[in-house]
């Protein structure tokens, strides 16, 4: 479990710029601290809890941003058929906790062929997933204190450590050609589908992605 | 809900080993398809130029994770890079 804590660290760290983002912007946009602190207690996720924040500070009908959320967590799915082998052989208590635990973060560490698969692994998951919800609340609560005693912080560009963070996710990643090709797409498809406004873009070009990095690979097998 | 959906061991949900295969690519690909319009996009307007700081950074971050494979340079030196244009325009 500790294992899981400490090699979850660095991207616990990598977050503390978008948990004070998503605090501060929180009382900006007229929220209490407690409704603040607890989008992230209960919801835990970043970029639904900003864009959720900004369409309810906005009056935005609730039809609308649960669509939204929905569209923006499609990616979940994912996570959930890719892992789905093995963890769905767990018990519900393990499914459950590990399933609210599993961010962008766990997932990329849950990429190892034994993942999940002995009691050791699972708390090690645990310890990972746990750590990085405890950081997130951390880091939410500092930026809501520093919402409330300092100026505008939501224009500073904190949104770059996501960037760094993804960043140094998949850039080790591309081992193979596959992967590569695989990344390329999705960023070009990415930028067409954002450029176009289109509301799907995120999974549509991560969808993309896989299928020209599968393509590839039947290709070349 | 979506990240607890496809764990439940009673959906009637079979994986082959071509989905496998093809879900291996989810993480790379879905990472990338955020942190790529992070950097294009400035208040829902795509800013492709040299007083974009956000693309300095990640080609800072590119080149750095790149080359040393390690989360806290990629982010240290892409923040430097990053806070250096963005104070410098």
């Amino acid at each position: 479990m500790i294992k899981g804590a400490t090699d979850m660290l660095p991207l616990s760290l990598a977050v503390l710029p978008w948990g004070v983002l998503f605090g501060s912007l929180a009382i900006q946009r007229g929220f209490s601290w407690i409704e603040g602190q607890l989008f992230s207690a209960v919801i835990f996720a970043g970029a639904v809890q900003i864009v959720t924040i900004e369409l309810m500070a906005e009056n935005t009908r609730y039809i609308t941003i649960l669509f939204m959320a929905l569209v923006i967590s499609s990616r979940h799915f994912l996570y959930g058929l890719t892992l789905r082998e093995k963890l769905s052989k767990q018990s519900l208590k393990w499914r459950i906790g590990l399933g609210f635990l599993l961010t962008d973060e766990l997932f990329s560490l849950s990429g190892h062929r034994k993942s999940y698969a002995s009691k050791y692994r699972l708390y090690y998951a645990l310890g990972a997933g746990g750590s990085f919800y405890l950081a997130w609340n951390i880091w939410t609560a500092i930026g809501i204190i520093a919402g409330v005693s300092l100026p505008d912080l939501t224009n500073l560009g904190l949104d770059f450590a996501v960037a760094a963070t993804f960043i140094a996710l998949v850039i080790p990643e591309i081992r193979t050609v596959p992967v590569l090709v695989c990344v390329l797409v999705s960023a070009i498809s990415s930028l067409l589908f954002s450029f176009y406004g289109f509301e799907l873009s995120l999974v549509a070009a991560a969808s993309v992605g896989m299928l020209c990095g599968y393509g590839v690979q039947r290709v070349r097998s | 809900m979506t990240r607890y959906l496809f764990l439940e061991e009673k959906l009637p949900l079979r994986l082959g080993p071509n989905i496998s295969q093809l879900l291996s690519f989810s993480g790379p690909a879905v990472l990338t398809a955020i942190f790529i319009p992070i950097l294009f996009f400035n208040n829902n307007e795509i800013d492709i130029s040299v007083s974009n700081a956000y693309l300095w950074g990640g080609v800072g971050s590119i080149i750095t994770a790149y080359k040393t494979k390690n989360i806290y340079w990629t982010i240290g030196f892409g923040g430097i890079v990053f806070i250096g244009v963005s104070s410098y325009f």
